[in-house]
């Protein structure tokens, strides 16, 4: 009875799912009283549905919630935020051109809460203060702050809001090292004051600094939850996985081998990479293996030219390349398929042939001008290619199922003339079963005709399945590199979450 | 402050609950409406139903389609259009005229010299730096405005014994416009559907994030766009100079204004990626034809204006509320 009383929620048996897919299965979950409970799992496990049962942006199948052992059923975001849940989420949601109260004040429908001005504005100190923001004043614009000040100002917000189970989803993806301290120095305090946290996070070694508590999802299950003092990361990393079988690497041949293809010398984005260094050979897959985060996204967007801060030295065949203009990537040989294949990769209103031949017209074309009869044989060539229906090469891309469309975004990267390098972020987001094995086949097929292939996923399968090369990275730098008949799930799993070899890149 | 932040709230909230479903429909009737009055007004205006109106009309046309078809690449590529696009008529067709003393032939390599390079240098600062285009082209029409007033305060005419009576003559019942308006538009629509630039610039006009990404030349593109464009103005601005004998500022007209109504009635996208020089030649034969049956039944060009105005802004705003449902369903 007692123990009832010290929960500060309780989920109980939840279901959720989205049509064919259980994002949560009987689920069952205790937040006690002033504790900060990590919650960990690897991708797809259900964490962020778990979060969105919590704070109202899903209702649960079956199951009851519990806040404060009262059984409550949000319908909406506004009613878990009445019942004191706030979430904070990893992209913040300050506005940086307003100041500092002005973000706590937006979007509250009632802005003082009953209070006098003066007695708000005191109240919004002293939370400030609790976070260790003694400096930091109400009329500071939110742009001058640091990232580590703004996650704490995103938390500040929460709590203004009488908020006594803060969720952290993610907070410390884009911080550095001592902005964490900072984070988790003011997030102990709120617990101190019997504010109930829970942490969601991928870096085990701040979960186990942090936290009291830790529960592991996989795959939609609640698979265990224990004292933090009782856990290792080893042991929870083995708790992610599950069973997963250890595949011995498939009938992998690397394609035409071309020594020394690319070279990547001292890449650096500032915040985001720190010298990421690589050798690649033309046949030969490359994973790189990291978090959201961990900047393993930005090394593919950097040689693609997209992110013009970007340094280091680079070579594609002989030829160094300058980096920060696409178009001086495409010259170069490189192909980059962004993992947002809506925003930054397709036309979806132009049809699926025109799509494919986006970016070799040229090969096309005769002065200037495109040959339709050689443009359609490329594009049911493409189609053949990457196991497209070729009557349906007129439709918009528009209407395709996301498996197709990413064939199609994928297919507009292969066989084509003057390629040496492709870049692929996420190939497999949002795809099916079937359509994964056909998008494995197109990847594969990339390399063997002697291109070299450096994909990102945050999917262990996939990276196990396709890479010859693994490489880990944990907080924009590289942890290892190694073959892949010298990796294991675990053992990159533990690479990209522990960040313990960080800074010892070889 | 904190009143102002909840209204938003507010509109942003009406925003994303009122849907208009039925917006399509409005389309297609404001469509039909506009096709029944042309034909009521065709066959109840005196003079409408006679070879020579319909003459008239596609004369009328000429001027406004050989510029709109130019114009039709800006916002293909998504860049909207040129707000400066009169001025830099009234521009050329001075220099024209001022070069005539040189002779006919260089004086036409003046003009369009100098209309493609004043559109292409708004391009490249538009494609470069991702600027407006509408601050871009108002601030090149505040130079353009000055640039003539300094120039030619007054009329312009040909220097005497130089004789341009030609660029206005008449073959086969129609004026040299016509033809040029007629070549003009085939040629652009060929670039435009075959060319691998017409085709980049449909890409870059849908999705310019896509297109930076899959290492398109899009500063390149937006600036031919505006190029082609100023090289149609310069057409354009030769012919109006053949056709008034004495150009000025006051050449300009409404030129801006019906360049954008002929391409947006047409039913081009405004944000890009969608539309032809087909349909820009479309619209501006409809506008054309709305503004002879005002000018038979006797509407002031007040009347005119207004009335193109108005049909601007439904099309506009028909348009925009049709897209939003393509995209919720």
């Amino acid at each position: 009875m007692s123990e009832e009383k010290a929960l500060a929620a309780e989920v109980r048996g939840v279901t959720k799912a989205y049509g064919p897919i259980v994002a949560l299965s009987d689920v069952s979950f205790r937040l006690r009283l002033g504790e900060i409970h990590a919650l960990v799992g690897h991708n797809g496990a259900g964490k962020s549905t778990f979060v969105k049962v919590l704070s109202g942006v899903v209702s649960p199948d079956q199951g009851e919630v519990l806040v404060y052992g009262q059984p409550v059923a949000f319908k909406t975001p506004r009613q878990a935020q009445a019942a004191g849940i706030a979430v904070v989420e990893q992209e913040l949601s300050l506005v940086p051109a307003l100041t500092v109260l002005d973000n706590i004040l937006l979007g509250r429908v009632d802005p003082f809460g009953g209070q006098t001005r003066s007695a708000f504005l005191a109240g919004v100190q002293d939370l400030l203060a609790q976070l260790g923001l003694r400096d930091v004043r109400l009329s500071t614009v939110v742009e001058d702050l640091t990232m580590a000040e703004r996650q704490l100002v995103e938390i500040a917000r929460a709590l203004s809001r009488d908020a006594r189970i803060l969720i952290l989803d993610e907070p410390t993806a884009t911080l550095g090292e001592s902005e964490i301290e900072r984070v988790f120095a003011g997030v102990r305090k709120l617990a101190d004051k019997g504010c109930s946290v829970i942490f969601v996070s991928h870096r085990l070694g701040e979960v186990l600094d942090l936290c009291s508590q830790v529960t592991v999802f996989r795959d939609g299950r609640m698979i265990a939850s224990h004292p933090a003092a009782e856990m290792t990361r080893a042991g929870i990393v083995e708790l992610m996985l599950g069973k997963v079988s250890e595949k011995a690497e498939s009938a992998m041949r690397e394609g035409a081998r071309r020594d020394g293809l690319v070279d990547i010398d001292g890449l650096t984005v500032p915040g985001q990479i720190k010298d990421f260094s690589l050798k690649a050979n033309g046949g030969e897959i490359i994973a790189i293996a990291g978090q959201v985060g961990s900047g393993a996204s930005e090394v593919l967007r950097a040689l693609g030219g997209l992110i013009p801060q970007a340094r280091g030295r680079v070579t594609i065949a002989g030829q160094p390349m300058r980096l920060g203009g696409p178009q001086r990537s495409a010259r170069a040989g490189v192909v980059f398929a962004s993992n947002d294949r809506k925003g930054e990769g397709l036309f979806l209103q132009q049809s699926v042939a025109r799509n494919l031949l986006a970016v070799r017209l040229k090969a096309v074309s005769r002065f200037g001008f495109v040959s339709g009869a050689k443009a359609a044989t490329l594009a049911r060539r493409l189609a053949g290619l990457i196991g497209f229906d070729e009557k349906r090469l007129g439709a918009a891309v528009l209407t395709l199922s996301g498996g197709n469309q990413q064939k199609v975004f994928l297919g507009r990267c292969i066989e084509r003339q003057g390629t040496q390098l492709l870049l692929f972020d996420e190939p497999t987001r949002g795809v099916d079963v079937g359509g994964r094995a056909d998008i494995h086949n197109l990847v594969r097929h990339a390399a063997s005709t002697g291109n070299c292939v450096i994909f990102v996923s945050s999917e262990l399968d996939e990276i196990l399945d396709l890479a010859h090369t693994v490489v880990t990275v944990f907080a924009g730098r590289i942890t290892r590199i190694g073959r892949r008949r010298e990796m294991t799930a675990a053992g990159i799993l533990a690479e990209i979450t522990s960040g313990s070899a960080a800074g010892a890149a070889p | 402050m904190s009143e102002t932040i909840s209204s938003a709230a507010s509109r942003v909230a009406l925003r994303a609950s009122g849907k208009p479903k039925p917006a399509t429909f409005a389309m297609y009737v404001f469509v039909g409406l506009v096709a029944a009055l042309v034909i009521v007004g065709a066959f109840t205006t005196q003079g409408f139903l006679t070879a020579g109106n319909f003459r008239a009309i596609i004369t009328s046309a000429a001027f406004v389609g050989i510029m709109a078809v130019g114009a039709t690449l800006i916002m293909l590529g998504g860049s909207l259009f040129s707000i400066s696009l009169g001025l830099t008529t009234a521009l050329t067709s001075i220099i024209f005229m001022y070069a005539l003393s040189l002779g006919i032939v260089p004086a036409m390599l003046a003009a369009l010299l100098a209309g493609t390079l004043i559109f292409m240098v708004q391009g490249a600062i538009i494609g470069a730096i991702g600027a407006n285009p509408i601050i871009v082209t108002i601030g090149a029409g505040a130079i353009q405005d000055g640039l003539i007033g300094w120039i030619s305060p007054g009329d312009v005419v040909p220097p005497p014994g130089v004789d341009i009576d030609f660029l206005a003559r008449t073959y086969f019942n129609l004026p040299v416009s016509v033809y040029v308006f007629i070549a003009v538009a085939i040629v652009t629509d060929l670039r435009v559907r075959r060319s691998q630039f017409g085709r980049e610039l449909y890409m870059l006009g849908e999705n310019p994030r896509a297109a930076r990404a899959a290492g398109l030349p899009v500063e390149r593109l937006t600036i031919t766009a505006f190029a082609v464009s100023g090289c149609c103005v310069a057409i354009a601005a030769i012919l109006i100079a053949g056709f008034a004998k004495n150009v000025n500022l006051q050449v300009q007209g409404t030129y801006t204004f019906d360049v954008i109504a002929a391409i947006l009635v047409g039913g081009n996208a405004v944000t890009g990626g969608r539309g032809s020089v087909g349909r820009t030649v479309v619209g501006a034969l409809v506008i054309a034809t709305i503004s002879d049956i005002l000018l038979l039944l006797g509407a002031s060009t007040g009347m005119q204006t207004l009335v193109k105005g108005l049909i601007v802004l439904v099309v506009v705003v028909l348009l925009h509320l049709t897209q939003r449902e393509g995209r919720a369903s």
